[in-house]
């Protein structure tokens, strides 16, 4: 029975991996952000500290059961989400359950982390999070266009919906599908800046208008909870992308250096941008980004 | 004792006899009349349940026409449907109803109604059906302006555009009877190929649209959101859920029985009946959000689902079909837990109007779980029932070449998010009002319906093969070969695009409640309860009667940011179909002038137009 427990082992190690890449990630963010802005800024382990420090929190408060779940929601659907997703390209350790579920059924598994949280968020009473959740659903119509280009582009050229079959590919042809089919790439990562909520795409999220949005009612365990969840699925959705356009990775230092260049690119633009009107940040979907995902299946079709 | 064999007939004598029955005991014993009616429904379910398949064939003459009755695979799976659904409804009527007008009108129509969808699926003939569908026709509209506040505009809306479908069924019947000389379907089915082509074409558009009507599908279905409205909450469950599948019934068998053997025109129709559902499905949604009305926007989300139908039936691959069906029951379940839930809060408070209900989710948690079920599975996210539909119907467009349609759905299903947070939030979450304080849960036979549905949806997203497996057979009675299909495993065609809903669940199912163990013994003790207004803002202390509901307007951003091109032309296009049908239904009302007389004139005057005309349109002498 030594696959079994290698198998187990598996379901506990990638989670841990995961929140520790993300946490630190995080951290690293902050610094950048702080250097740019000319300040010091924490160190980088500062997000391992703060999650520390809610969990340990004596006191929590909730404003019943749903606002109570909410978190829970959230950190299955990271968990699941990562289980999902083969972490790394041949190593059978990190795949978990990457066999039983492609991508259709990975962008759902997304979404639900997300519902429980909205939901939980609505039952705080409090209107600046029910403002978030409903800029944070009409943006994700926005993003979710070109995404969805981008991918169906890619079923349809190298026709399979599996991560496996997308990794598979860009071995046999020994080049990324960033080269493959660059459109579809460029859709994708356009997608990717508002997937990832940083500037100018903050809008559910934003601190100076709606008070941290969905989050402002959670506080200690919950906070905790959430902020962990946060940092795994940040690593879910770096080594999702990294699987679909950048060739996966073989060993963890690729892995991590890839991620790393990847999550760059929305810290970088957002560092640097201010924030866009709600309206702005849908339509903005709607323009460069939707043409280039008809294009790469325009391309595929033709 | 008598034993009684189970046949169609003697369900259909049990229930339209129930349903005379039930009317007269409202008049000589008030209060049991709905008892009987839950008894005449349970017995008409259990005898629809155990009406052996295949064998169960009557025949009779009526006049000169053969007629016949029977059950098959695809009819027995409807046949569910429509026998769950029923019961369901009557009993969560039982109280919803209690203490309203005219009792026994409700349940004879809703007797009717429901025998009459049985009498749809077991008829083998067109005769029959067409009868039976007229039936339905008349019974959904009784209860359409059964509640009386509502504008008889409504109804009269419904009645027209049901009355265009029925003379398109009429005509096409006709045509397929000249050709030949029986009304049964299978004598319909064989002689088809005889029929000329163009007069093929005709059936084909005609039956589909006529069928298409009750199925809501764009440009008919203008009459959908105001009927679901006028009519009780209990039975728009019903409207919804089965009696709009009956329209599916019919498309199934158009497309699979007829449209199919004519070769050269059948990927056209795939085509044009793909895109209508995809557009459907979009516009609809859309609309739905934008609703302030609970039951107007599942109105609209119930278009949009049978939008997805029908874009599964059209594309025509097995997986494609399966998800149809699949998505035809489980739309059934879904959208009458939908609107279950939201004649509950009206049983309650009196409000459907979502800017005014608010936080009622610790009122009546239970309700609260079968929107949030419900809103789930409609959302399509794993692990509940939604997700296996949406799942097969994604895999089918991608591997079947309609790549703009799959974005289509996509972005449909995505903007569906929208719609449904709009609906749980605002009856559900939010503030807590004074208002509401004295609320209380349901009564538990309206609950029980709603948690059992709920509880299906749950078993079809773990392990959908003792759906899929009678949906298998009744995509072999349309002949269509069956993809591959597990227990609990999803498969499509292409390597490893597989999902294994086992795992799945485990996975959710082990996090969730590992999750929810931790977040609720952490700190026990210290975790509390406050009040909505006990909530951050910034400092400022709210005053008692401060208004902190966020409601009005939900999606202002997202209607600005469809901005000056998308949102005004959707409304332009809804005004104009809107108002263009709006005033040719009101011409049909100096033809439908309500006397007897005229009506026998119209009889009359077909039939001459039919002698007269009928060697030109038909190539058919009399």
């Amino acid at each position: 029975m030594d696959s079994f427990w290698m198998k187990i082992l598996g379901f506990v190690i990638t989670p841990l991996v995961a929140f520790a890449v993300g946490v630190t990630y995080g951290g690293i963010v902050r610094k950048i952000t702080a250097r740019i802005q000319n300040r010091v800024g924490p160190p980088i382990y500062q997000n391992l500290l703060d999650i520390t420090k809610l969990y340990s929190k004596k006191t929590a408060v909730n404003h019943g059961v749903m606002q109570h779940l909410g978190p829970v929601f959230a950190i299955t659907a990271s968990v699941t989400s990562l289980f999902f997703v083969p972490v790394l390209r041949d190593s059978s350790f990190w795949f978990n359950l990457s066999f039983d579920g492609d991508l259709i059924f990975l962008l759902y598994m997304m979404v639900f982390g997300s519902l429980g949280m909205a939901l939980g968020a609505g039952q705080t009473g409090n209107p600046n999070s029910a403002i978030g959740v409903s800029r944070g659903l009409a943006l994700m119509v926005g993003y979710e266009i070109p995404f969805v280009l981008s991918l169906v582009a890619l079923m349809i050229q190298f026709q399979t919906t599996s991560i496996h079959g997308l990794l598979a590919v860009q071995d046999t042809f020994s080049s990324w599908i960033i080269f493959q089919s660059p459109f579809a790439t460029i859709a994708g990562i356009l997608a990717f800046l508002g997937m990832m909520h940083y500037a100018p795409f903050d809008v559910p999220f934003a601190p100076a208008e709606v008070a941290s949005g969905p989050a402002s009612e959670f506080g200690g365990k919950y906070l905790a909870l959430m902020m962990t969840s946060g940092s795994i699925f940040t690593f879910v959705k770096l080594v999702l992308f990294v699987n679909i356009y950048f060739g996966g990775a073989e060993d963890l230092l690729t892995l991590i250096l890839k991620t790393f260049i990847l999550y760059m690119i929305p810290v970088l633009t957002g560092i640097v941008n201010p924030r866009y009107r709600t309206e702005q940040a849908i339509q903005f979907f709607w323009k460069w980004p939707t043409v280039f995902g008809i294009i790469a299946i325009l391309i595929v079709v033709l | 004792m008598v034993e009684i064999m189970i046949s169609i007939p003697v369900i259909f004598v049990t229930i339209f006899v129930g349903a005379i029955l039930t009317y007269l005991i409202k008049l000589i014993m008030p209060k049991v009349e709905a008892y009987f009616a839950l008894l005449v429904s349970a017995a008409t379910s259990y005898m629809a349940f155990a009406l052996p398949k295949t064998e169960s064939i009557y025949k009779f003459n009526l006049g000169s026409f053969n007629l016949m009755w029977g059950n098959n695979e695809y009819s027995h799976l409807f046949a569910m449907l429509v026998a769950v659904l029923g019961f369901f409804v009557v009993l969560y009527s039982m109280d919803f109803m209690a203490g309203k007008v005219n009792l026994g009108f409700y349940y004879f129509n809703l007797l009717v109604s429901i025998g009459s969808m049985l009498g749809i699926v077991y008829s083998q003939d067109f005769l029959s059906l067409f009868i039976f569908w007229e039936i339905m026709t008349w019974s959904s509209f009784m209860l359409v302006i059964y509640a009386q506040d509502e504008k008889f505009s409504v109804g009269i809306k419904y009645f027209v555009f049901s009355a265009i479908g029925a003379y398109l069924l009429l005509t096409a019947l006709v045509i397929l009877y000249t050709n030949s000389g029986s009304f049964l379907l299978e004598d319909n089915i064989n002689n088809f190929i005889y029929l000329s082509s163009q007069n093929q074409i005709l059936v084909i558009i005609f039956l589909i649209i006529g069928f298409g009507v009750k199925a809501a599908m764009m440009p008919f279905h203008v009459w959908a959101p105001d009927a679901y409205k006028a009519a009780p909450s209990s039975f728009t469950a019903l409207f919804s859920g089965a009696l709009s599948k009956m329209g599916i019934f019919g498309i199934g068998l158009v497309l699979f029985k007829f449209a199919i053997q004519n070769t050269d025109y059948f990927t056209y129709f795939q085509f044009a009946l793909a895109w209508l559902g995809g557009i459907t499905a979009l516009l609809s949604t859309f609309y739905a959000v934008f609703q302030t009305d609970a039951k107007k926007l599942l109105a609209y989300s119930s278009i949009g689902q049978l939008g997805y139908i029908i874009v599964g039936l059209a594309v025509g691959t097995p997986l494609s079909i399966m998800s149809a069906l699949l998505l035809t029951i489980l739309h059934g379940a879904f959208k009458a837990m939908l609107f279950m839930s939201a004649g509950a809060v009206y049983y309650r408070t009196g409000l459907l109007d979502m800017n005014e209900t608010r936080g009622l989710i610790r009122k009546m948690p239970l309700t609260f779980l079968t929107a949030l079920m419900g809103i789930i599975t409609v959302a399509g996210v794993p692990p509940l029932g939604g997700f296996v539909s949406k799942w097969m119907l994604y895999e089918a467009l991608i591997q079947s070449n309609y790549y703009f349609l799959v974005i289509i759905i996509f972005v449909a299903s995505t903007a569906a998010f929208l719609y449904l947070y709009r609906f749980i939030f605002s009856l559900f979450l939010g503030q807590e009002e004074k208002e509401f304080e004295n609320v209380k849960e349901v009564p538990i036979k309206m609950i029980i319906p709603m948690l059992l549905l709920a509880g299906f949806t749950l078993a079809v997203g773990v392990v959908p093969g003792f759906v899929l497996e009678q949906i298998s057979k009744a995509m072999g009675y349309l002949g269509i070969q069956t993809p591959n299909w597990e227990n609990s495993v999803l498969f499509s065609n292409w390597e490893n695009s597989s999902v294994n809903l086992m795992s799945v669940a485990t996975s959710i199912g082990i996090l969730f409640v590992l999750g929810a163990i931790f977040l609720t013994i952490k700190n026990y003790r210290s975790t509390r309860y406050v009040t909505t207004k006990d909530i951050h803002t910034s400092g400022e202390v709210p005053t008692e009667n401060e208004n902190l509901t966020f409601a009005v307007n939900f999606y202002q951003p997202f209607e600005r940011s469809l901005g000056s091109v998308i949102k005004p032309s959707i409304d332009r296009i809804f005004n104009l179909i809107g108002k263009n049908i709006e005033s040719a239904a009101d011409y049909l009302r100096y033809i439908y002038t309500g006397n007897g007389q005229t009506y026998a004139m119209y009889v009359i005057l077909f039939f001459v137009v039919l002698i007269l005309f009928a060697d030109l349109m038909f190539g058919f002498k009399f």
